[in-house]
C-alpha cells in the first residue's frame, strides 16, 4: 500500500507541473474573457478558438472515430482546467437526465441520446463506468469528456470505480488503447485525466448522486466534500466506499462480495436521507435487468444505462428524467440497432476451415 | 533513383535487416515497401538480386509477412522489366500460393493472375500451363486448391486444344479424393463457365460441354452437401449459357438436375436452391411447361420443416411470382404465403415482410384488395417489431396498386394502433410514413382521422419521436398551408394549460415546433402568435430553453429578410423588416448576451453575428 501511494504522489505531482505551464498558456489564450481564476471560482471560458476545435472533434467522435493521440492528450488538458474547478459533491441543476453505467459500448450510447434527448439541448448526468468490457472505451470516454469540455454546464461526469489504472489494466480498457494507438499513452492520460473527475453530485439538493453507495466513514455530504479525491482510487477508506458499495437487503453494514466498498441496509439509507435532507440516493454500479431497480422503500435507485450488457445479458438500458418539479420519468431503452448487421439466425458451418 | 553509385547495396541490406525484424508489424511493413527497394534497384539488380532472394526468404515468416508479400508482387510486372521478363515471378508466387495458409494463398493465387494477364501466348504455353499442371498433380491438398483459383486468367486466351487439356486438368480437380479440394473446384468453376459465356473469341464445342457436364455432374452429386450446395452456382451458368443461346435443347436435363437439389435431403442445399429460386428459374423461362414443373418444388419448399429455407424462399416470391402465371400465383401460392404470415419463426416472417408487398404489382386489383390486404393487416399485427417495419416500410409498391385511398382506410386502424406501439421505431416508421398519407388524403379526411395523432407524437417520451412529429408537422404545414398550421397545430400548441407549460420538456417541444414552423406560415401568424411565445421565454428560468430562444431569433429574422425564398422584399418592406428587427428581436438578444449562463451567451453571440450579417447583406 506505501507503494502505491507513492506512485500516486508522483503522479499527481508531475501533473501538476503540466498543470502550470498549462495555465501560464491559457491565461494568454483567455486574456480576451475573464481574467485568471482560482481553482474554486468558475472556470475560464473557452476561447472561440477552442469551441470550433471541440465542436470538430465532437462530430468527428460521434461517427465513432477515436481521435489522434496529439489530440487527445490537449483535450485531456483542456478536460482538467474544467474538472478541476468542480466539486468533490458536484452541484447540478434541474431538469436533469440522469444516467447509469455505460461501458465502452458507444453505439448504445447515442441510443441513449436518441431517447433523452441530445445534449445540450437536454442535461445530463453520468455516474461513471464510461470503460472497459465493451469495445469502444476510448471513443466512448473522449466523446463523453469532450462534451464536459464543451458544454461543462450541461454534462456532468462523475467518477466510476472503473475510472482507474488498476482496474482498467484487468477490463479492457488498457489494452483497447495499446490495440487502437500502439502505445499505452492515451491510457496514461485518461486515467490521469480521471483523477479529477468529481465523485458525487447533488441535484437540486435532493438527490444525491454517485456511483456505487455510502460508507461507514461519511454521515454528511460536508463530509464527502472535504475529501482528496485528486487520486487513484484507494483500496479502502471513504472515496473507495462512495464508488464500490451497494445496497442491500439486510440492514446494517455488511462485508461486500467485491472486495472493496460495503453493503448497507433500509436504515442505513434512510438515516444518510434524513441526517441531509434528501430524497433519493441514485447509483449506478450494478447490472438490473429493466435498466433501474427501486430499493429500501424508495429511498435508492440504481440506474443502469448499458442495454445488452457485455453483448449477451439481454438487459434493457434505462435513463431518468428529473424536471423542474422534481418528478422523475424512467424511459428504458433496448441496443441500438446498427446498420449492415444481418440477423443471423443460424449459420452454415464451414466444416474444414 | 539508385543511380547514385555503383556500391549502392543499401536498398536491399535494408530490407533484409529489417525482415530479421523481431517485430511482426515491423516485417509487415518492410514488404509493403517492396516496390520502392525494387525501383531503387532498378529491373535488372531486381531479377538478379531480389526475387532470388525473395525466393530464398519466402519459406519461413508469419502469415502477414508473406500475405503482403504476395500482394506486392501481383504489381510487380513493370519493376523486373515488364511483360518479357515477368515469368521470373512464377517460382516465388508458387511457393507462397501452396502454402496452407488461406490468405497467404488466396493472396498469392490473385497475384498469379493478375500477372498472367500480362503473358504472350508463349509465355502462357511455356511457363503458366507447366505451373497449372505441377500443383494439380502434387500430392499436397493445398497446392491442388491453388490450381482451382488459377485457370481463369487464361481459359479465354488459350486455344481449343489447350482449352481442352485444361478443362482435363479441372475434371481431376472435381474428382479430388478430398472435400478441401472439391469444394474450391466447385466454387470456381461457375466464373469459368460465365467467362467462356462471355468471350467474344472462344467458341465452346461439343468436346468440352461433355467435360464441363461431367464436372457439373460429379459435383452435384458430391457425397458431401458442403460441395454439392456449390454446384448450384455452377447450374444456373450452365443455364444461363443455353438460354442466352436460346438453346433449349438441354432444358430437360437442366431442369432434371434443378428438380434434383431442389429436393435434395440436405437442408442446406435446399436452403442454397431456395435462396437462388429466381436465379434457377429465370434460365427456363422460354418454355412454360419447365416453369410449371417448378410450381410443385416452389411450393414444397414454401413448407420446408427447416426455418432457414422457409425464410430463404420467402425472398423469392416476387421473382418467382413475375415467371408463373396469375392463377397458379392466386390459386397456389396466395394461400401458402397466408400460412406463412402465420410461421412459428419470427425470422421467416420477418423475410417474408420485407418482400410480401411485392407481390401486389403482380396480381389484379380486387386480388390484391381480397386475398393480399387481410395478410399485410396480419401482419401489421405481429407481435415482432421487424415484421411490423418491414410491411410499413414497402407499403408504398401496395398504394401504387390500390390507390392511397383503400390503403389508407383499410390501414387507419391498424395506424392507431401502430402510433401507441412500444417499440419506438414502430412508431418513427409511421410518423415518417404520415406526410405522404396527408397529400393523397385531403385536408378534411386528414383532420378528422389523423389530426389529434399526429399532435400527440410531439409530447411522446421518447425524444426521437418528438423530433420525428416536429419534422412531420413541418412537412403537413407545407402540404395543408398556413391557415391550416395556425388552427390546427400554432393555436393548439398555444392553448395549452399552465400546468403543461411547467413542465420543461413541454416547452422545449413547444419551442421546436413553433421555430421549426416560422419559414412555412404568413408573416402575420409569426408576428402575433409564435414571436409573442418566443418571447414569454427569454426570461424562462431553465437556460437550456433561452438558448434555444437565441436560436429561434435567428430563424425569425432570416424568414423576415426573405433570406430562403426566391420572393425579394420591395424597398419598402426591407426597411420595415429591418426597423422591427432592430426594435423587436436585437433588444431581446442584448438580454440574452448578458446572461448567467455561458451557453446562453454563446448562442445570443452566434444568433446576433448571424443577423448582423443578415442585416449587413440585405442594407447593401
Amino acid at each position: 500500500m506505501d507503494l502505491d501511494t507513492d506512485v500516486q504522489m508522483e503522479d499527481a505531482v508531475e501533473l501538476d507541473t503540466s498543470l502550470e505551464e498549462e495555465e501560464v498558456n491559457s491565461t494568454g489564450d483567455y486574456s480576451f474573457n475573464q481574467p485568471f481564476q482560482t481553482k474554486e471560482g468558475p472556470p475560464p471560458e473557452l476561447s472561440s478558438q477552442n469551441i470550433n476545435q471541440l465542436d470538430e472533434w465532437i462530430e468527428h467522435l460521434s461517427k465513432c472515430q477515436p481521435l489522434s493521440e496529439e489530440n487527445v492528450r490537449r483535450l485531456c488538458k483542456m478536460a482538467i482546467d474544467v474538472l478541476q474547478f468542480e466539486e468533490n459533491v458536484q452541484p447540478v441543476n434541474v431538469p436533469v437526465t440522469i444516467c447509469g453505467d455505460v461501458h465502452g459500448q458507444f453505439h448504445d450510447l447515442m441510443e441513449l441520446f436518441k431517447i433523452g434527448g441530445p445534449c445540450p439541448d437536454t442535461n445530463y448526468l453520468f455516474m461513471g463506468d464510461y470503460v472497459d468490457r465493451g469495445y469502444y472505451s476510448v471513443e466512448t470516454v473522449s466523446y463523453l469528456v469532450a462534451m464536459k469540455v464543451r458544454y461543462p454546464n450541461r454534462i456532468t461526469i462523475l467518477r466510476g470505480n472503473h475510472e482507474s489504472r488498476q482496474i482498467t489494466q484487468v477490463y479492457g480498457f488498457y489494452d483497447e488503447c495499446l490495440r487502437k494507438y500502439g502505445s499505452a499513452n492515451v491510457w496514461k492520460l485518461f486515467t490521469d485525466l480521471f483523477d479529477y473527475f468529481p465523485i458525487t453530485a447533488l441535484v437540486d439538493n435532493k438527490i444525491f448522486c454517485l456511483h456505487g453507495g455510502l460508507s461507514p466513514l461519511i454521515e454528511t455530504i460536508d463530509q464527502v466534500r472535504e475529501l482528496n479525491r485528486i487520486q487513484e482510487v484507494p483500496h479502502e477508506g471513504p472515496m473507495c466506499d462512495l464508488l464500490w458499495s451497494d445496497p442491500d437487503d439486510r440492514g446494517g453494514w455488511g462485508i461486500s462480495p467485491r472486495g472493496a466498498g460495503f453493503t448497507f441496509g433500509q436504515d442505513i439509507s434512510e438515516q444518510f436521507n434524513h441526517t441531509n435532507g434528501l430524497s433519493l440516493i441514485a447509483r449506478a454500479h450494478q447490472l438490473v435487468m429493466e435498466g433501474y431497480s427501486w430499493s429500501h422503500q424508495e429511498s435508492v435507485v440504481t440506474i443502469f444505462s448499458a442495454p445488452n450488457y457485455c453483448y449477451r445479458c439481454g438487459n434493457q438500458a434505462a435513463i431518468m428524467e428529473v424536471d423542474e418539479q422534481h418528478s422523475r420519468q424512467f424511459l428504458q431503452y433496448d441496443p441500438s440497432v446498427r446498420p449492415g448487421e444481418p440477423t443471423v439466425t443460424r449459420k452454415t458451418p464451414d466444416y474444414f476451415l | 533513383m539508385a543511380q547514385e553509385s555503383s556500391d549502392d547495396i543499401y536498398p536491399l541490406a535494408l530490407l533484409m535487416d529489417e525482415l530479421k525484424h523481431d517485430d511482426v508489424a515491423n516485417r509487415v511493413s518492410a514488404m509493403q515497401k517492396l516496390d520502392t527497394i525494387a525501383l531503387a534497384l532498378g529491373p535488372e539488380r531486381t531479377r538478379d538480386e531480389l526475387i532470388p532472394f525473395l525466393n530464398e526468404a519466402a519459406q519461413d515468416d508469419e502469415e502477414e509477412v508473406y500475405a503482403t508479400l504476395a500482394e506486392q508482387l501481383g504489381d510487380f510486372v513493370p519493376f523486373v522489366g515488364g511483360s518479357e521478363y515477368a515469368t521470373i515471378l512464377l517460382p516465388v508466387l508458387e511457393i507462397l500460393a501452396s502454402t496452407d495458409e488461406p490468405i497467404v494463398s488466396e493472396k498469392a493465387v490473385g497475384s498469379l493472375n493478375k500477372v498472367a494477364q500480362e503473358f504472350s501466348i508463349d509465355q502462357i504455353k511455356n511457363s503458366f500451363l507447366p505451373l497449372i499442371e505441377n500443383l494439380s498433380d502434387a500430392n499436397w491438398f493445398s497446392r491442388k486448391v491453388a490450381a482451382c483459383g488459377l485457370f481463369e486468367s487464361i481459359i479465354t486466351r488459350v486455344n481449343d486444344d489447350i482449352r481442352y487439356d485444361l478443362l482435363n486438368i479441372y475434371l481431376k480437380l472435381t474428382q479430388d479424393e478430398t472435400p478441401m479440394v472439391r469444394r474450391p473446384a466447385a466454387s470456381h468453376l461457375p466464373k469459368i463457365i460465365n467467362l467462356l459465356n462471355n468471350s467474344k473469341d472462344v467458341k465452346v464445342n461439343e468436346k468440352d460441354w461433355e467435360i464441363l457436364s461431367e464436372c457439373f455432374q460429379n459435383l452435384s452429386n458430391d457425397n458431401q452437401d458442403s460441395v454439392k450446395l456449390l454446384s448450384i452456382d455452377i447450374l444456373i451458368e450452365i443455364s444461363k449459357y443455353f438460354h442466352d443461346r436460346k438453346d433449349n435443347s438441354h432444358n430437360q436435363e437442366l431442369l432434371k438436375s434443378s428438380l434434383k437439389l431442389i429436393q435434395d435431403n440436405s437442408w442446406r442445399v435446399r436452403y442454397m436452391a431456395a435462396d437462388r429460386f429466381t436465379s434457377i428459374a429465370i434460365n427456363f423461362e422460354d418454355d412454360q411447361n419447365n416453369i410449371d414443373e417448378l410450381i410443385e418444388p416452389f411450393s414444397k419448399l414454401l413448407i420446408d420443416n427447416e426455418g432457414e429455407v422457409r425464410k430463404a424462399i420467402a425472398k423469392q416470391l416476387p421473382g418467382f411470382g413475375k415467371l408463373i402465371s396469375k392463377d397458379v400465383l392466386l390459386e397456389k401460392i396466395i394461400p401458402q404465403v397466408e400460412e406463412l404470415s402465420n410461421d412459428p419463426s419470427e425470422f421467416v416472417r420477418s423475410s417474408l415482410a420485407s418482400e410480401i408487398t411485392g407481390l401486389t404489382p403482380l396480381l389484379p386489383k380486387e386480388v390484391v384488395i381480397k386475398n393480399l390486404l387481410p395478410i399485410f393487416l396480419t401482419m401489421l399485427k405481429d407481435e415482432y417489431p421487424e415484421v411490423k417495419l418491414n410491411i410499413i416500410s414497402k407499403l408504398k409498391i401496395v398504394n401504387e396498386v390500390i390507390g392511397i385511398d383503400l390503403l389508407a382506410q383499410s390501414l387507419l386502424p391498424a395506424i392507431s394502433e401502430l402510433a401507441k406501439d412500444k417499440q419506438w421505431r414502430v412508431r418513427l416508421a409511421i410518423i415518417e410514413y404520415i406526410p405522404l398519407l396527408a397529400e393523397q388524403l385531403g385536408v378534411s379526411f386528414f383532420d378528422e382521422e389523423l389530426g389529434d395523432l399526429v399532435l400527440s407524437w410531439l409530447w411522446d417520451s421518447v425524444y426521437s419521436i418528438r423530433e420525428a412529429a416536429v419534422n412531420n408537422l413541418e412537412q403537413l404545414a407545407k402540404i395543408f398551408g398556413s391557415k391550416w398550421a395556425d388552427e390546427e397545430i400554432i393555436s393548439r400548441i398555444l392553448k395549452s394549460d399552465s400546468n403543461s407549460l411547467n413542465n420543461f420538456v413541454y416547452r422545449i417541444t413547444s419551442l421546436f415546433t413553433l421555430t421549426r414552423l416560422i419559414p412555412v406560415v404568413d408573416e402575420s401568424i409569426i408576428i402575433e402568435k409564435i414571436l409573442p411565445f418566443i418571447e414569454s421565454l427569454v426570461s424562462d428560468h431553465v437556460a437550456n430553453i433561452r438558448f434555444n430562444v437565441a436560436k429561434s431569433y435567428l430563424v425569425i429574422s432570416k424568414t423576415l429578410l426573405h433570406k430562403d425564398e426566391s420572393s425579394k422584399l420591395s424597398k419598402k418592406e426591407q426597411s420595415e423588416a429591418i426597423k422591427f428587427i432592430n426594435e423587436k428581436i436585437i433588444p431581446k438578444i442584448e438580454i440574452l448576451k448578458k446572461d448567467n449562463d455561458t451557453d446562453v451567451r454563446y448562442f445570443a453571440n452566434q444568433s446576433l453575428n448571424g443577423i448582423n450579417s443578415l442585416l449587413e447583406s440585405t442594407e447593401n
